[in-house]
């Protein structure tokens, strides 16, 4: 089990170090740079005691060398488009309203979605499950900003409950919140109804019923059990895969969270807070696979005890 | 539980079962009597899709329905009419008074629990055996279905034992609650030769032993011969014929039977052609007008096309449903 | 002239020999610091000659190295060591053209047809599909000879347009037949093509390949765990136990007159087909069957034997061999 978690941590570093050197190049490869004549005309010599000065005229490779030297000491430089404080404490103060909504949404929307989908499952062919897919597919289906438009439109607008945008006090939080929840809860309701499923057709049910077991014995010890192997695969990566979703949420609620730094730094070709953010999706992406192979295999007793005798 | 004393211990009459899907419906048994008395012996012999796994199915209602409908003018095992019964009947019965045996092993265990944890399990559901003693009873039981090393089984995980070893524990745990009846659906056909071979003399050996009813489905005439002592033949969702084990090998009534002993490959010295049936098993969504077998059956005539036979007495323990016997 | 020589000349080896060969799988266990390779040896020295016009059944319980052995004559699975060898010739170190000519010569059925048969061709097209690959006849041609197959394996023409799912078991395997021998091929390795049957349609499906042999003079590499279906198909019987030939000999042989524990103990296990006999049986484990190890005089064998403490296959008679230890 250890050795299967070390090898595992050794694949993700791989990874990751590959990702990050793509990232890299991919940032260099993109026509126009930050001194570019336009806005802010500039003469030869400045434009290159500038590019001096943020190292921009060294090779790539001790470009990428000295970015990562810094990047492991939490040290990606200089946001251009807020020189007055460095990319690590820009982020420290943007990712908590990202993580508050975020963690909020995954925790209202998950055990939503389960339980939906668990009804599905087990009533299957059932008004239950008909609402349960049309939900899961809606909530797929539908862009979360048309989503988050519909909330405001519905709550803010016409019934005038809610305020339509801002972060500050939790009253602002409940609408970003209900909309990003879809995502987790589409999911989920769709993985647990496929992975109930999925258990219920296994022959070792049918053995459980003839032992005599009571059919909620079966659902809540043996079922459930068994399906949520699969689901534990899916929970970490799913988590960051609604990070990236709620660029747009962040964006129509106005919540100064990491997703509405991520789209200015595009539109100003902001280099450090690009990369910075890039690389920290990238290691956090890493992170949600190995600890979801983790899981999984711990979870799983055939990875656990390893093979068999045949 | 003790009501009427029923007449048998397992009694069918009439069993009807269909499954209604997206191709209309599919007719897996239609119409099939059968009973079983305490320590009796009873084979089931038919090929895939003539009804005989879901008839033993339905006796312990382990079919989903829907899809499945099932009716029948009786239903009965231990007195209890199994159509109607309770939750709590229905989980006394099932485990408790009869048990079931598949055929393949390896997926009729959950994977995330070991052998020991899924006997406990069985024993308490039925006992309510403190777990500590269930433990025991569960090593006992091992130790009876001649399990080499009973206590490294117990902590094992399904994933982690060879097919026939499972086959045992199944077995171990099917006997956990002493049921009055085993059904046994094609126990030994995912096993190896040899394996198939222990697996059916443990299971025959343990009925005569603790004096249980046997009820073994196979598709296997070699099964038949040497576990059942009465055998019911089914073809396309009926009995063609059922009769004493010794009458079905040396004289059987229906052309069924006739033309599937004669068809087992291996009975004469030497390579050779064999006696096949010609055609295909009907299908169960538009079965033949009249008797099933009529379009593969070398004797069969107008009156076998146009209309079903019924099962008729050909001796006082044996019947048949051919027209050319009644 | 001369190639008519060769031909000749090809037409006097056995279809198929296999030369001492072998395979050995390295499986990988343990952590990263303390990394455990372990070897299974799936097949061990084995040698195997199929005559030509016959049919020789393969005979082993899960494990017993069969189904190996059936891959690496096809050489899907590439033997560790040995050779292997098509009507005389050498194929072991084929290149892919080469062995995509060779596999012309030598084709195979398996037991699972449904997933050998592409679902989104058509019948016709999957019997002409070989024909295809290996770019024989035009298309017109290669239809009528695929409609033409289906009719030799008991198949309507009318089948020609349908999809594999539409098809029984029976009705599939029939087609993975014709697939098999629509290139005329020399050799047909046959994988437990009818474990997955139902009795009556069993039957159907030895019958055709029995005819078929007869029709076309296959030879013919029987892979299976039913001694029964041996009996009555096979011309001779090679046992095969924990990835070794135990016991090799005329079918008849086998069943009167087997020496090896291995092979009495499957022979034994088989059902009897009569209720009032009912035969209790002893078993042994694979463990006992392995330590068990038949010793012969020299004057039992066949021709001059050298004793040795070494069990190894030893001719008992003309076309009887035995694993046996050889005392003085």
């Amino acid at each position: 089990m250890l050795g299967y978690a070390l090898r595992r941590l050794v694949s993700v570093s791989v990874t990751f170090f590959v990702v990050s050197i793509i990232i890299f190049l991919m940032m260099h490869s993109i026509p126009g740079g930050p001194f570019d004549a336009g806005e802010m005309p500039l003469t030869q010599e400045v434009r290159q005691r500038m590019m001096a000065q943020y190292g921009l005229d060294q090779p790539l490779y001790v470009q990428y060398l000295n970015y990562m030297w810094g990047a492991i000491r939490l040290d990606f430089g200089v946001p251009f488009q807020s020189p007055g404080e460095t990319v690590a404490g820009l982020i420290g103060r943007a990712w908590i309203p990202s993580l508050v909504l975020g963690g909020l949404g995954v925790l209202v929307g998950t055990p939503l979605g389960m339980l939906l989908g668990m009804a599905a499952a087990l009533r299957r062919n059932t008004w239950i499950d008909y609402l349960a897919s049309a939900v899961a597919t809606l909530g797929l289906t539908v862009p979360v900003f048309v989503t988050s438009m519909l909330l405001i439109l519905l709550f803010s607008v016409w019934l005038n409950w809610l305020p339509s945008s801002g972060w500050g006090e939790p009253k602002r939080w409940i609408l970003p919140i209900i909309a990003y929840a879809t995502i987790p809860l589409a999911t989920y309701a769709r993985y647990t109804r496929a992975a109930m499923l999925d258990t219920l057709s296994k022959p070792f049910v049918t053995v459980l019923r003839a032992k005599g077991l009571s059919e909620r014995r079966i659902v809540f010890q043996h079922v459930l059990r068994n399906s949520a192997i699969p689901l534990v695969t899916v929970f970490f990566p799913m988590f960051l895969g609604t990070a990236t979703g709620s660029i747009f949420v962040e964006a129509i609620f106005r919540v100064p969270g990491l997703g509405s730094f991520f789209v200015s730094s595009i539109e100003t070709r902001d280099y450090p807070l690009e990369m910075a953010l890039m690389l920290i999706l990238a290691i956090l992406f890493a992170l949600a696979y190995l600890l979801s192979d983790i899981l999984y295999a711990w979870l799983n007793p055939r990875i656990r005890f390893g093979g068999g005798s045949e | 539980m003790t009501r009427l004393s029923p007449d048998h211990l397992v009694s069918v009459e009439g069993l009807h079962v269909s499954f209604s899907g997206i191709q209309g419906k599919v007719q897996a048994v239609r119409g099939v009597s059968l009973h079983l008395d305490d320590g009796e012996s009873l084979g089931i012999v038919g090929e895939s899709g003539s009804g005989k796994s879901v008839s033993c199915m339905a006796v312990l209602r382990l079919l989903r329905s829907p899809p499945a409908q099932i009716s029948a003018k009786r239903l009965e095992v231990a007195g209890i009419e199994i159509t109607r019964a309770s939750k709590s009947d229905l989980s006394a019965i099932r485990g408790g008074v009869a048990s079931m045996i598949f055929q393949d092993p390896m997926t009729a265990m959950d994977p995330c629990y070991t052998i020991g944890q899924q006997i406990v399990e069985t024993i308490r559901t039925h006992r309510g055996t403190p777990r500590r003693r269930a433990r025991e009873e569960a090593l006992r039981l091992l130790k009876k279905v001649q399990i080499a090393s009973p206590e490294a089984i117990l902590d094992s995980f399904p994933h982690q034992l060879s097919g026939g070893m499972l086959q045992r524990a199944m077995i171990a745990m099917a006997l956990s609650c002493r049921p009055r009846v085993l059904f046994a659906d094609e126990p030994t056909t995912a096993l190896d030769v040899t394996v198939q071979a222990q697996i059916l003399q443990l299971i025959k050996e343990i009925q005569e032993e603790m004096g249980m009813g046997l009820v073994m489905i196979t598709h296997d005439l070699g099964v038949i011969a040497e576990t059942s002592d009465r055998v019911a033949v089914m073809y396309g969702g009926k009995i063609m014929e059922t009769a004493p084990v010794e009458r079905i090998f040396e004289a059987p009534s229906h052309p069924y039977t006739r033309a599937l002993l004669d068809s087992v490959p291996g009975q004469g010295k030497g390579r050779g052609r064999l006696t096949e049936i010609p055609g295909s098993a009907p299908d169960p969504s538009s079965p033949p007008e009249g008797c099933p077998f009529h379009p593969r059956c070398p004797e069969a005539d107008a009156r076998c096309i146009s209309s079903d036979p019924e099962l008729v007495k050909v001796t006082e323990a044996s019947a048949a449903a051919c027209w050319r016997l009644s | 002239m001369l190639e008519a020589l060769v031909t000749a000349a090809s037409k006097m080896q056995p279809a198929l020999q296999l030369c001492g060969i072998g395979k050995t799988f390295v499986l990988k266990s343990g952590s990263v610091l303390n990394r455990r390779r372990t070897e299974v040896r799936a097949v061990r020295d084995m040698n195997l000659v199929l005559e030509r016009n016959s049919i020789m059944g393969l005979v082993g319980e899960s494990g017993s190295g069969k189904t190996t052995t059936g891959m690496m004559a096809l050489r899907l699975i590439e033997p560790t060591s040995g050779q292997i060898r098509l009507e005389g010739e050498d194929i072991t170190e084929y290149g892919h053209q080469e062995m995509k000519e060779a596999r012309r010569r030598m084709q195979v059925v398996f037991q699972d047809s449904y997933s050998a048969l592409s679902p989104m061709l058509t019948l016709r097209q999957i019997v002409a599909e070989p024909l295809l690959i290996h770019g024989a006849g035009g298309a017109t041609e290669r239809d009528a000879l695929a409609l033409e197959w289906l009719e030799r394996v008991g198949l309507h023409r009318s089948f020609g347009s349908r999809y594999p799912h539409e098809l029984s078991g029976g009705q599939r395997q029939r087609v993975a037949i014709a697939r098999a021998l629509i290139l005329e091929p020399a050799v047909l390795i046959a994988d437990e093509p009818t474990s997955a049957l139902d009795v009556s349609v069993k039957a159907q499906i030895i019958n055709l390949i029995q005819d078929l042999q007869n029709e076309m003079e296959l030879s013919v590499l029987f892979i299976s765990h039913d001694l029964s279906v041996v009996r009555s198909l096979t011309d001779r019987v090679a046992v095969m136990f924990n990835g070794r030939v135990v016991e090799e000999a005329d079918t008849e042989t086998i069943f009167s007159q087997a020496r090896h524990h291995y092979t009495r103990s499957l022979l034994d296990a088989i059902p009897v087909m009569d209720p009032r006999a009912r035969p209790r049986r002893h078993f042994m484990s694979r463990e006992e069957l392995e330590a068990k190890v038949v010793t012969l005089r020299a004057s039992e064998m066949d021709g001059p034997a050298r004793p040795s403490g070494e069990r190894r296959l030893v001719k008992i008679s003309k076309s009887h061999k035995v694993e046996a230890r050889v005392a003085a």
